[in-house]
């Protein structure tokens, strides 16, 4: 409570909210009581009154007129135009937090996703892994009887592909009653076309009911299933009730097991004779049976047999009595889902089939419209025809394992006879190659040979060559050789035997040797082509090497070389270089080296010789001499001296220089989508910050 | 602040057109109140207020507590006066204030010549002073409201106008006197 003191201290407020009238009903009172002791505050309050009258006079020319708020609203109108209710309810979504944080999470994992799919990493998981598992286990579980068999054999013998070794694992857990399947199938088949496809399923629930209930439950079953079996199988073999009769849960399976096997026997029909005997006692049959005769008079061929699947590895153990087993490959095809697809596309085939006919019965309508039913009609029979048989066919294949046997009679590779080819190849110096091609050609009329080509080439400087191949009689091959021999000096000569096995491989004791006619090359060729004895190469230094090579030349002539090449070059740094190669005889050689000397400083002499087999005279063999003749470069080149000097430097600075300009441009390329994120990082978190002070000052203001 | 405006504030902050209507009819006048108190222009004013309530309606969600709505109107359309004004101000101060007849020399009980004194008076005050004016003789508010619109406590707003007041009485003396 304010006392008479305070108020007359702080009067200003009070007059104000006096004259507003804004007092409370105490303070009012207060106020009076002050006013009426205070000469002074009274007189300011009857200032404060008139003050406020002129104030309210003065704004009230400015005050909004009456329709401004209407003013107001429509330019509101104007500005915001009102938006659709899908937009509105968006933009108002997006304004949620709740909203706003599902969008970043659902962009992040899109990105996440997106990731995935460009660098090709499997999004799915583990899904495929588990469904092989389940594969491997179905594959278990179908192969489970023929395991059972499996391990009752000594496990060396056991020769099963890989699904087979997996299976032998879950052999002990995994059963199954091929003979149950085998009796339902029975059923179906001996049902027939007659038998429409809904009852051959309803025979089906029956099994898969008994296979459900317990072992004991099942055995009755599988009885009263059994005079189905035995119809079906006297038209074949025996019927032996007994065999592989374990409980199955699992009988409604269509499994179809075939056997591949391959033999090496002692003799083709022994062993089929055998086969047919092995098929019968297992209640199967030989199907097919086909042999070959091979040029050595050994036989082999294939045969394929069915047999019960039940009875399939006893069979494969009897084959392996017959001869060395090569090769053996066990399959099981589980056919199980196409076989019950295809059965209840028959049942829907069957209703349609009805549906139609009964249309045909009852709605006489338009003839067109009748027509289009019988085509549809008799689409869908044929339809079921083909289902029918497709589903007969599958049974065969399930009712009997196909075991194909490839046979082999032993030594089946064996040649049936042996060629001797002997060819030679002889090489032929001659100073007169012609002459000697025309004596070869005068020995074979005399002698029992043949020519089978003959070719002499002249080149254009006029050395010709000479090439025949010869066919000889065996016999006179050794004489006649050597009489050809005889025509030139021999460079070398090679002879090769091969002996050719015909119709098979390796070796046979019996078989006959021939020998085929012997093939003779010969290549004649002159003298010169002689390859050199001693090659040496050598440089010598000189100041005048046009002079010299000349003057080496004429030296060369004297002692009766032969100049087989000569070049002459200048560089642009002045320096000359002649190359002369020389063939001059091995005994004027020395002479004609020591001659060089005199012609400038000799360096670098190489000298390699050849020695080669047989007589050559020592005299008169070749030997080539390589000379280069050369002067020293002009010893100050362009390339240096100051003015070069600096000019590399400028040169190598100004690459520098566009190298880090390079460099920069890659930083700049590195760094700039960086730098703008950064930048606009700075950006979003100033207008936060900003905007953060600016609510912070607000509400400054309203304390 | 009553419970059926607080709904139209929130309503008003979810997007609901019919309740920004609303609270623009019943506000524009204060609004005006504050601008006219920064500018001292009624056209000026009047598109400070339309600017200040478009702007108020794309950025409402902003607005957590609908409690404090009224005061962030106003404080929108003062910064936006606040704007206007110092892109106004490229004219020369002095000029502008030569314009306006000092009240000090003008003398005679003419209406019209009072009234310049008034303004000119008031043009010399505080912002501040000059809006608590404003939003007191253009609709003659209680203290109540003009206190929620500034965010001002009571005695502060007391304050305020007496100092005002006060300050007017000083300038306007002689014509106070010339009255008597």
């Amino acid at each position: 409570m304010p006392t008479i003191q305070d108020i007359h201290e702080d009067i200003e407020p009070w007059l104000a909210a006096a004259v507003h009238d804004q007092l409370s009903e105490g303070e009012r009172a207060q106020f009076q009581e002050h006013l009426a002791d205070c000469e002074s505050c009274r007189r300011l309050h009857q200032e404060e009154l008139t003050m406020s009258q002129m104030i309210s006079s003065a704004l009230e020319e400015t005050k909004p007129d009456i329709a401004f708020e209407q003013r107001i609203v429509s330019a509101f109108h104007r500005k915001v135009p009102n938006r659709t209710g899908f937009s509105m309810l968006l933009s108002n979504l997006f304004r949620n937090r709740a909203t706003q944080l599902t969008a970043v999470a659902a962009l992040l994992l899109g990105l996440v996703q997106l990731g995935r799919m460009v660098t090709g990493e499997d999004a799915t998981g583990p899904t495929p892994r588990l469904t092989l598992h389940r594969d491997l286990l179905t594959s278990a579980a179908n192969e489970s009887d023929d395991v059972r068999d499996e391990v009752r054999r000594p496990p060396s013998t056991v020769r099963s592909d890989v699904s087979g070794a997996v299976v032998n694992a879950r052999a002990a857990k995994a059963k199954t009653d091929p003979a149950k399947t085998h009796s339902t199938n029975a059923a179906v088949g001996s049902a027939g076309v007659a038998k429409s496809a809904p009852e051959a399923t309803q025979s089906f629930a029956a099994a898969n009911s008994g296979a459900a209930s317990t072992d004991a439950a099942a055995a009755p079953e599988l009885v009263e299933e059994e005079p189905v079996t035995s119809e079906m199988m006297s038209g074949h073999d025996q019927p032996e009730p007994g065999t592989a009769r374990a409980p199955a849960p699992e009988a409604n399976r269509k499994l179809v097991r075939n056997a591949r096997v391959e033999l090496e026997i002692i003799k083709f029909d022994d062993a089929v004779q055998k086969i047919v005997a092995f098929a019968a006692e297992d209640r199967g049959y030989v199907a097919t049976s086909s042999s070959q005769k091979q040029a050595n008079g050994k036989l082999h061929g294939e045969v394929v047999a069915k047999v019960l699947p039940e009875n399939l590895d006893r069979f494969l153990l009897k084959l392996r009595g017959l001869g060395e087993l090569k090769n053996q490959t066990l399959g099981t095809e589980d056919v199980t889902k196409q076989y019950f697809d295809t059965d209840s596309r028959l049942k829907n085939a069957h209703v349609m089939e009805q549906r139609l006919i009964d249309i045909l019965k009852t709605k006489s309508t338009k003839v067109a419209d009748l027509l289009e039913v019988e085509k549809e009609l008799g689409r869908v029979r044929a339809s079921i025809e083909e289902m029918q048989g497709a589903l007969k066919y599958m049974d065969a294949q399930v009712q009997f394992a196909t075991v194909t046997i490839t046979l082999a009679e032993k030594d089946m590779d064996e040649p049936a006879a042996f060629l001797l080819k002997r060819r030679a190849r002889l090489a032929l110096f001659s100073t007169d190659v012609e002459k000697t091609f025309a004596e070869v050609k005068g020995v074979l009329e005399s002698a029992k040979a043949q020519l089978s080509s003959s070719t002499l080439d002249r080149d254009s400087s006029g050395e010709a060559t000479a090439q025949l191949v010869l066919l000889i009689v065996p016999e006179e091959a050794d004489a006649l050789i050597e009489r050809i021999k005889g025509m030139g000096r021999v460079q070398n000569y090679t002879e090769q035997t091969d002996r050719v096995a015909q119709g098979g491989t390796g070796m046979a004791q019996g078989a006959k040797v021939e020998r085929d006619k012997v093939q003779l090359s010969i290549t004649i060729s002159r003298n010169e082509q002689e390859p050199a004895l001693q090659t040496t190469s050598l440089r010598i230094l000189t100041s005048a090497v046009a002079d010299n090579a000349a003057r080496l030349k004429e030296n060369a002539a004297k002692s009766g070389a032969e100049i087989r090449s000569s070049s002459f070059s200048r560089d642009p740094d002045g320096q000359e270089i002649a190359n002369i190669t020389l063939r001059v005889a091995m005994k004027n050689y020395a002479v004609l080296l020591s001659s060089f000397n005199q012609l400038g400083k000799v360096k670098d002499v190489s000298v390699q010789r050849e020695d080669r087999r047989g007589v050559v005279n020592e005299e008169t063999a070749p030997a080539d001499i390589s000379i280069q003749v050369y002067s020293q470069p002009d010893i100050v080149s362009d390339e240096k001296g100051l003015v070069a000097t600096i000019r590399r430097t400028l040169m190598q600075g100004f690459s520098a220089l566009m190298w880090s300009l390079r460099m920069i441009g890659v930083a700049t390329a590195f760094l700039a989508p960086w730098a703008i994120a950064f930048g606009v990082a700075v950006w979003v978190l100033r207008r936060i910050f900003r905007a953060r002070a600016a609510t912070r000052m607000k509400n400054d203001n309203a304390e | 602040m009553d419970s059926t405006d607080r709904d139209i504030y929130k309503a008003a902050i979810r997007g609901d057109r019919d309740a920004f209507e609303l609270i623009i009819r019943a506000s524009s006048r204060n609004l005006f109140a504050i601008a006219y108190g920064v500018l001292q222009d009624r056209a000026e004013a009047e598109d400070v207020v339309q600017d200040a309530f478009v702007k108020a309606w794309k950025s409402r969600w902003r607005v957590r507590d609908p409690e404090k709505f009224p005061a962030w109107l106003a404080t929108i359309a003062r910064h936006r006066a606040r704007d206007v004004a110092r892109t106004r101000r490229s004219v020369p101060l002095g000029q502008e204030l030569s314009d306006t007849p000092d009240p000090a020399n003008a003398v005679g009980d003419d209406g019209d010549n009072v009234h310049g004194q008034v303004h000119a008076a008031l043009a010399a005050l505080p912002e501040t002073h000059r809006i608590a004016l404003t939003l007191r003789y253009f609709d003659a508010l209680d203290y109540d409201t003009i206190q929620r619109t500034l965010g001002l406590t009571n005695g502060a707003l007391r304050g305020i106008l007496g100092r005002a007041l006060q300050t007017m009485r000083k300038r306007m003396q002689p014509a106070l006197n010339a009255l008597e």
